[in-house]
């Protein structure tokens, strides 16, 4: 079974004084893999410039904009319709032998194929002390350690907007226990990465249910590789495995490979910002 | 012809411990010099530095000059220029030039492999460390393809002559290597001032560098474009080496630009021009990595071109070096230069390697604290000669200081044996005579689609404080023109 999402996404810039050129680039349109697939794609921008449709440095889709005349108020509206097969996080099997995993990640080829996601980064990279907070039970699998693992950061830290930002490290998530999804994403990228597990961070839509609105933001989760299975989809800030309401955008070692929005504007004074996101879906 | 007789070099002293490049072991001056060495005798050391002086001021004239960095200012020097040259026998720049090759080659494949299926590491015969833990590694390079296969179309290999006649390497510099326009400069200010000492030597010329540059650039334009416009970027006018930038564009015949000069659209790059958008193919790119585009890596850079990566990543623009040939620049790399040799080229290599102590290592880390007062320690990830320590020119609380920094971060750090770097007579202003000055030479070489050149001459630095082992322009070196004789 599948079913269709509608996705809108909407920004807006205002400029104090006239912004005399700018560049902007969009990594917000879902990711085409074999659980997504597009119907359609729209893009607008309140100044009539082309919409640039690109991909950035890892191969993810972007839009670029680049108004060529001045302006001191921008919007952007973005609307995608996909359709998902519906997934189910636990369809695939598991190796009988347990060890064999973790015998596996020791291989010096396995090391070197996902050193990417191994590597720490300015966002993953754990307070000294915290090295050890999670370590791998080798009388489990693979798998349900980083389901613990999931469920360790969930019980860990407490979720609560507006007191960490894009710039957060680990040290002030761990040392005050509270982050939005990208800090519970970090944080087990982190954990994971310290036990040998490659992991990267993912970002994109989580579609909250049917309510009226069905408001949503943009999410992001965790992607972790398990020998022999793939890419597994762990959402740390809901204690969840990524399912079919999670619609992914993009992947990378952390935040910073997946910013939804970069620019560069040529302008002073101040300037005011916002950004909504709207997820809708209906049984196909 | 005795010392004596001869008005310049009459109070030349010699340091029997160091290696003199014009002088056997005995005294005598070598057979290649003695022509040279009779015609600048001839003249008297006040005749000397008055066309010393004219070449001095004629690099001021035509604006030869490069900026230092310091922690509260930046400064507008001349780079010392001397008028004696250094003439490199051909049978040892036969050695020099085929070992700058074998190295560009086996580092081109090394920057193949470690973006793409990264066997060397997988075989063990480099650590996964020199890509995991280098800033110069770029994820975003991982599966290019870049146009013609070559990412380090110019390289500077450095490489010193040890007092046991024998060149070695000091380091490879494949991000944007520059004091090719010095090389040139050099030359020409040299025959201005004593044309006529070139009618008794064969040297080869170094004025075709920018031709034989901009011909190998055209071998790598990307897919589908038949003449390639090639352009030089800058990030201007204040960048210590702009000179180069303006006089490697003007000799080539194409633009010089800034990043504010192209724009990216539909992911091909074009050049604001009066005449409307021009489409550019080939950029020389004399800007570092971290600042080409704003969109993709430091997005305060004010000096890139918006996404200029993607135009790249999609083959439609080929930069010069590829991004992220740092990687394979590093100082750790360095270390493992015979072994990468090996094993892309299967050739022993041409030219020698210092053996270096990886810090990372902890029994290196051992040695290298207990000897640090006989160690060069080098940051591996700094260029330009800034964070160098030379361990016998230390002092107690210096090697101290040292010691801390090594300890707090191993694999920052190398160290080598400090090397006796040969001496060349070179005329200082204080004494108002020929001392002895430690050299080394950059050498420029050329990577095209299935050619290569290197350029016969490059540029002898001078360590111009007395027992100074750094040549680099930005530590107060100077330089010489430097001949190869043709056989």
């Amino acid at each position: 079974m599948s079913l269709e999402y509608s996705i809108t996404y909407t920004a807006e810039n205002t400029y104090e004084n006239w912004v005399n050129d700018a560049h902007w680039q969009f990594l917000i349109i879902p990711q085409k893999n074999d659980n997504q697939e597009f119907i359609d794609v729209q893009f607008n921008n309140s100044l009539n410039t082309i919409n640039q449709f690109s991909v950035n440095g890892y191969g993810f889709r972007t839009i670029r904009v680049h108004p060529k005349k001045k302006f001191k108020q921008i919007s952007f509206e973005a609307h995608f319709k996909l359709i998902k097969r519906e997934v189910n996080p636990f369809d695939f099997i598991e190796e009988e032998d347990i060890s064999q995993a973790y015998a596996h990640i020791e291989e010096l080829n396995f090391k070197v194929d996902f050193e990417a996601f191994l590597r720490n980064t300015r966002f993953t990279t754990l307070p000294e002390k915290n090295r050890d907070a999670f370590l791998l039970d080798k009388n489990i699998s693979l798998f349900e350690n980083l389901q613990a693992l999931n469920e360790w950061t969930y019980t860990h830290i407490y979720f609560k907007t507006d007191v960490t930002d894009v710039n957060t490290v680990l040290d002030e998530v761990i040392e005050n226990r509270h982050g939005v999804c990208q800090d519970f994403t970090h944080l087990f990228c982190a954990l994971a990465r310290q036990n040998g597990i490659p992991t990267r961070y993912v970002s994109g839509y989580l579609h909250q249910g049917n309510s009226l609105f069905g408001d949503s933001q943009m999410h992001a989760w965790a992607e972790a590789y398990i020998p022999k299975i793939g890419w597994i989809g762990f959402d740390p800030t809901n204690n969840l495995l990524a399912n079919t309401n999670h619609i992914k955008i993009a992947h990378g070692k952390d935040y910073t490979d997946c910013s939804p929005l970069k620019g560069v504007v040529y302008t002073t004074g101040r300037n005011e910002t916002s950004h909504t996101v709207q997820v809708s879906s209906q049984q196909q | 012809m005795t010392t004596a007789e001869n008005q310049l070099f009459s109070s030349y002293q010699r340091n029997p411990l160091l290696f003199d490049e014009i002088y056997d072991k005995d005294g005598t001056i070598m057979s290649i010099y003695s022509e040279l060495f009779d015609l600048y005798g001839e003249h008297s050391i006040k005749d000397y530095v008055k066309l010393n002086d004219k070449a001095k001021a004629s690099f001021f004239n035509q604006g030869i000059t490069f900026q230092v960095y310091d922690k509260n200012e930046t400064k507008e020097k001349i780079f010392p220029f001397d008028l004696f040259p250094r003439i490199i026998d051909p049978k040892e720049w036969d050695i020099i030039e085929r070992g700058a090759i074998q190295r560009s080659k086996a580092l081109n494949l090394f920057l193949w492999d470690v973006y793409h299926d990264k066997k060397i590491i997988k075989q063990g015969i480099v650590p996964m460390d020199l890509i995991g833990s280098s800033a110069n590694y770029l994820d975003q390079m991982v599966g290019i393809d870049p146009p013609g296969g070559i990412y380090n179309h110019i390289s500077g290999t450095d490489v010193i002559k040890h007092n046991d006649g024998q060149y070695y390497v000091l380091e490879d510099n494949i991000r944007c290597p520059s004091g090719v326009s010095y090389v040139i400069c050099n030359r020409t200010a040299l025959k201005r001032a004593l044309f006529g000492v070139f009618n008794r030597y064969k040297t080869y010329s170094v004025t075709n560098y920018a031709e034989n540059l901009l011909d190998l650039l055209e071998t790598v334009k990307p897919k589908g474009v038949d003449i390639p416009n090639v352009v030089v970027i800058t990030p201007g006018m204040f960048n210590s080496a702009f000179y180069e930038h303006s006089y490697l564009a003007k000799t080539m015949g194409v633009e010089l630009v800034e990043g504010r000069d192209l724009f990216v659209e539909n992911d091909f790059v074009y050049m604001k021009t009066i005449r409307g958008p021009e489409k550019v193919d080939v950029i020389y790119r004399r800007i570092d990595d971290a600042f080409i585009d704003p969109l993709e890596f430091k997005p305060d850079s004010a000096i890139g071109v918006p996404g200029l990566f993607a135009a790249y990543k999609k083959g439609n623009v080929t930069l010069a070096n590829a991004p992220g040939t740092g990687v394979a620049d590093d100082k750790a790399v360095y270390t493992y230069m015979p072994e990468i040799i090996k094993y892309y080229l299967d050739e022993e290599p041409i030219l020698n390697n210092v053996h270096t102590y990886h810090c990372s290592r902890p029994d290196e880390l051992k040695y290298v604290l207990e000897h640090v007062h006989e160690l060069v320690i080098k940051p591996v990830d700094e260029a330009g000669g800034y964070g160098i320590s030379i361990g016998n020119k230390l002092t107690k609380e210096e090697i101290e200081t040292v010691k801390k920094q090594v300890k707090e971060s191993p694999r920052k750090y190398v160290a080598q044996p400090i090397l006796s770097l040969s001496v060349h007579p070179t005329y200082i202003d204080e004494t108002e005579s020929f001392e002895q000055r430690h050299v080394d030479l950059r050498t420029f070489t050329v990577l095209g689609k299935d050619r290569e050149f290197v350029l016969k001459g490059g540029l002898t630095r001078v360590a111009l404080k007395k027992g100074n082992l750094i040549v680099n322009s930005s530590q107060g070196g100077g330089s010489k023109d430097t001949w190869v004789l043709k056989e």
